[in-house]
């Protein structure tokens, strides 16, 4: 059985690293709660690479206005047919950026509808147990953005699986620190990772 | 009187002379030996610990001398011994007094023996032997003790009282605690510091500005009263007790010394030792505020405003600029001085004093240079006048050709082309041209091309710049050159490259490393500069055909070129939008930590770090005071402190301060353990505990 390593999707256009380290940190969480054999460290992927295959999880996030090439719309479309699961995440603070409007357009384009996940999707419950659906961050309510909470999570399915998982709540802001800051907060606010992790790696 | 009777008295005469001599061996060598330590003693001071070994050394070599000389001479006691002496210094007696001394010699023979002795005589012999023995050893005791007593009597003191000085710089060991002797100081400061006088009643410490006068009232202190600041006997007056008892008063008094010292009495009734700390008048500080820099003047003309602060802990006496002026150069020089503004201050303690410098009056010539300060005194008239002066400032008077040897680099030149016309415009004129070009005559439309020629052809210097430039090569690849002169060789060369020749020697020119099988992995077999150059180069060259084109008066071939060279243009800024990204580092998790699962040989415990190696300094301090709190107590440990102290005050202000707490505290009976805590931690340094957590630290 081979570990299961923190792919990062890299993408011709726009900042795909502008998180560099939620990789580090959402390892140490995975080895932190779970028993999951993870690797010590993360992977970037080209994202019209078939190398993207060897990941069963790939995160992806950015700034900037996503366009895909005709060999990252092709891979990312057998991707999640055959069971891939992608986890989207706007780094943006804002209700209707660049990126969200860019992203969500190429990923509609590809896969389909992107459709609101429902807070009592087990992906809400497979480890930890968020009641409320996703947990909010910070950077929702920090006064950069719109002040509003992302009450849901979008996602592309197949086949009752969840192949994309889209939000515009700035996980990459929340979860990009150092693992060892983590002591420094009350309440891990990296546990929803586990739960997008065990999720993907089990349904 | 018989032969045996006369061997007997000899023989006691012998004996006396041996023990004479054995102890004028055993005097010399003592005495040598406290020689020895007190010359040494003069000449450098010798640290406590020798000084204490002087006595027991001295009284080691008596007694070896005694021995060893005794020990030379035990023949003495056996009578016939002495026999065979006498008869080896009086040949005539042909060893009848031997024969005599053997017990199995009787009858007639002890007659005839008697006889022949009885007309003998050993009383020179023996005297003359006895003075010799005697002399030498007389002799050397003699010149020890002549030298101990032309040695320094003071270092003579010291070597044979050591346990005086023991207490001066060690601990007291073994003192019993004895109620000190009650004391009374009277302190009057110099008459310029404007302080009161004030007593002290039984003080530990004496604290007063460097010349007080200060006298003391010793009461209770018996019939016999020493005492001495530092190395120094002071004269003590008025009188004792009588018999020994309690109740006399003695008084003694000297000036407040420039340095700490002790301040020991010896009596009867007991013993003290007390701290004088004197307390330096400090000198005037002085402030130039004006002029506030240095200065170079071309021509010494004018006035220069002087301006300075004073200050004093006492009060000022006087305060004034001086100035100095050299002139010459090389080997000969010339100095003038004076004063400004000299003015009394009466014992201000701050003053500002103004003036100004008529420079023509010094008549300053060009390398001239010229110091500034001010200065002042103050009023101690017990140690002092203290004397301050302030920073000096410089001023030089410029030579004749000193300006013209600056070196100025001017401004480069702005390398802007603004003339340049866009590769729209020109492409708008040659359409122009071309629909006019059937109303023109042929000379009219091939003028007018190869203007636009020119143009085109200033514009592709301005892409070649960009190129070349990038490519690693000099920044204009496309040499300038005057109409009508023939282009170099190289240009030549360039311009008859095509598009994928020029690329080829581009990318040739920026392979990296000679052996390189390939460029680096980009697309279509690209090096990063050729692919970010490529539309730029297909202009540069597109540029070509149509300058040739328009140099023969056709616009209409040249357009196509034109635009092609538009669109390449135009390629290479969208090209120009692509940025290159580094790689993210990799971060590797520490899964084992994240697990509690970590190797626990890497752990430490909690523990405190050594402290770093002391200086001697401070460790002999050290050793110092943990000496004194584990052997002494009472008044002898609040002595043993303040003589710590004095010797700390100078380099240790912390510790000082530290025992003069603890010392405070023992004298008033209260807990002195926070304060010889603190002691203890500013002389040896704080321990610091190290984190037991490390795996917390960082990331391997």
């Amino acid at each position: 059985m081979s570990r299961f390593v923190f792919a990062t999707a890299q993408y011709e256009s726009g900042d795909w690293d502008s998180a560099p380290l939620v990789p580090a940190n959402i390892t140490d969480t995975i080895a932190r709660y779970t028993s999951i054999e993870v690797a010590p460290s993360g992977a970037i992927v080209p994202l019209g690479s078939p190398d993207l295959f060897r990941f069963p999880f790939a995160f992806f996030t950015g700034h900037l206005p996503v366009r895909f090439t005709d060999a990252e719309r092709a891979n990312l479309r057998a991707y999640v047919e055959r069971g891939g699961f992608l986890f989207v995440d706007d780094h943006n603070h804002d209700v209707d950026g660049q990126f969200h409007r860019t992203a969500t357009e190429e990923l509609q384009r590809i896969l389909g509808p992107l459709r609101r996940l429902p807070n009592n999707h087990a992906l809400y419950s497979c480890f930890f147990t968020f009641e409320d659906g996703p947990p909010t961050t910070s950077h929702e309510l920090n006064g950069w953005g719109d002040n509003l909470v992302h009450r849901y999570l979008d996602a592309v399915e197949r086949d009752g699986r969840v192949g994309v998982l889209y939000s515009n709540k700035d996980y990459s802001s929340e979860w990009n620190y150092h693992p060892q800051s983590k002591r420094l907060f009350a309440v891990d606010n990296t546990r929803f990772a586990v739960n997008v992790i065990v999720h993907a790696l089990t349904r | 009187m018989n032969a045996r009777e006369r061997l007997r008295r000899a023989r006691a005469v012998l004996i006396a002379g041996v023990a004479v001599c054995a102890v004028l061996w055993a005097v010399a060598a003592g005495t040598m030996v406290l020689s020895l330590f007190a010359a040494l003693e003069a000449a450098v001071e010798l640290p406590s610990g020798p000084r204490t070994l002087a006595l027991p050394l001295a009284g080691f070599a008596t007694v070896a001398a005694l021995g060893a000389a005794g020990w030379r001479s035990r023949a003495v006691r056996s009578r016939e011994a002495v026999a065979l002496w006498i008869e080896s210094r009086v040949p005539s007696l042909r060893y009848a007094l031997v024969t005599l001394e053997d017990a199995r010699t009787a009858g007639a023979a002890v007659e005839a023996l008697e006889a022949r002795v009885e007309g003998t005589t050993w009383r020179r012999p023996l005297s003359r032997a006895l003075a010799r023995a005697l002399a030498g050893p007389a002799a050397l005791a003699a010149a020890a003790i002549l030298v101990l007593a032309l040695l320094p009597p003071a270092a003579v003191a010291r070597v044979g009282r050591p346990r005086l000085d023991a207490d001066l710089t060690g601990p007291v060991r073994g003192r019993t605690a004895r109620a000190p002797l009650a004391i009374s100081v009277a302190v009057t400061p110099p008459a310029y510091t404007g302080e009161r006088a004030f007593t002290l009643e039984d003080p530990a410490v004496v604290a007063a500005v460097s010349g007080s006068r200060v006298a003391i009232d010793v009461r209770s202190a018996g019939a016999r009263l020493a005492a001495r600041l530092g190395d120094s006997a002071l004269a003590v007056g008025g009188t004792g007790g009588g018999g020994g008892g309690a109740g006399g008063r003695r008084t003694l008094a000297f000036a407040m010394p420039a340095r700490p010292a002790a301040l020991r009495f010896l009596a009867e009734a007991g013993e003290r030792i007390v701290a004088i700390e004197p307390r330096p008048d400090s000198a005037p500080t002085v402030t130039l505020t004006l002029p506030d820099r240095d200065s170079v003047l071309r021509t010494a003309t004018g006035v220069v405003p002087l301006s300075a602060e004073f200050a004093d802990d006492y009060g000022l006496a006087a305060a004034w600029f001086e100035f100095i002026v050299s002139s010459g150069e090389r080997e000969s020089f010339t100095f003038r001085s004076g004063v400004l503004a000299r003015a009394a201050l009466d014992g201000a303690r701050r003053a500002d004093r103004r003036a100004a410098l008529a420079l023509d009056s010094l008549r300053l010539r060009p390398g001239d240079v010229m110091h500034l300060r001010a200065v002042a005194t103050d009023r101690n008239d017990a140690t002092g006048p203290g004397r301050g002066v302030s920073a000096t400032r410089t001023f030089r008077v410029a030579r004749a050709g000193e300006y013209d040897s600056i070196a100025v680099e001017g401004l480069p030149l702005f390398e802007g082309d603004t003339a340049a016309i866009s590769q729209r415009m020109l492409i708008m004129l040659a359409e122009a041209l071309e629909r006019r070009r059937p109303r023109l005559a042929r000379d009219v439309t091939v003028r007018e091309a190869r203007d636009i020629g020119r143009d085109q052809a200033r514009l592709r210097r301005r892409v070649s710049d960009i190129i070349f430039a990038r490519l690693g090569d000099e920044p204009s690849g496309e040499h300038a050159h005057a109409p009508g002169e023939p282009p170099d060789e190289d240009q030549a060369r360039r311009a008859n490259l095509t598009p994928e020749q020029l690329l080829a020697a581009a990318d040739s020119a920026t392979t990296i490393a000679a052996g390189a099988e390939r460029p680096l992995d980009f697309a279509a077999d690209e090096t990063p500069v050729v692919a970010i150059n490529r539309p730029l180069l297909e202009a540069y060259n597109a540029m070509w055909e149509a300058g040739r084109w328009l140099e023969i008066g056709e616009p209409d071939d040249a357009l196509p070129h034109m635009r092609a060279a538009l669109a390449a243009i135009q390629r290479a800024r969208q090209a120009e939008r692509l940025y290159l990204r580094g790689r993210p580092p990799t971060v590797v998790v520490d899964l084992a930590a994240a697990r509690l699962a970590g190797d626990r040989s890497r752990a430490r415990s909690g523990g405190r770090e050594p402290r770093g190696a002391l200086g001697w300094h401070r460790a002999r301090l050290a050793a110092r005071l943990d000496a004194a709190l584990s052997a002494a107590s009472g008044s002898a440990l609040v002595d043993s402190l303040l003589l710590l102290r004095l010797d700390a005050l100078d380099r240790w202000p912390g510790f000082a301060a530290a025992l003069g707490r603890a010392v405070a505290d023992l004298r008033a009976g209260r807990d002195a353990t926070i304060a010889l805590v603190r002691a203890r931690e500013a002389v040896a340094g704080e321990s610091r505990a190290s984190p037991g957590l490390p795996a917390w630290e960082m990331l391997p």
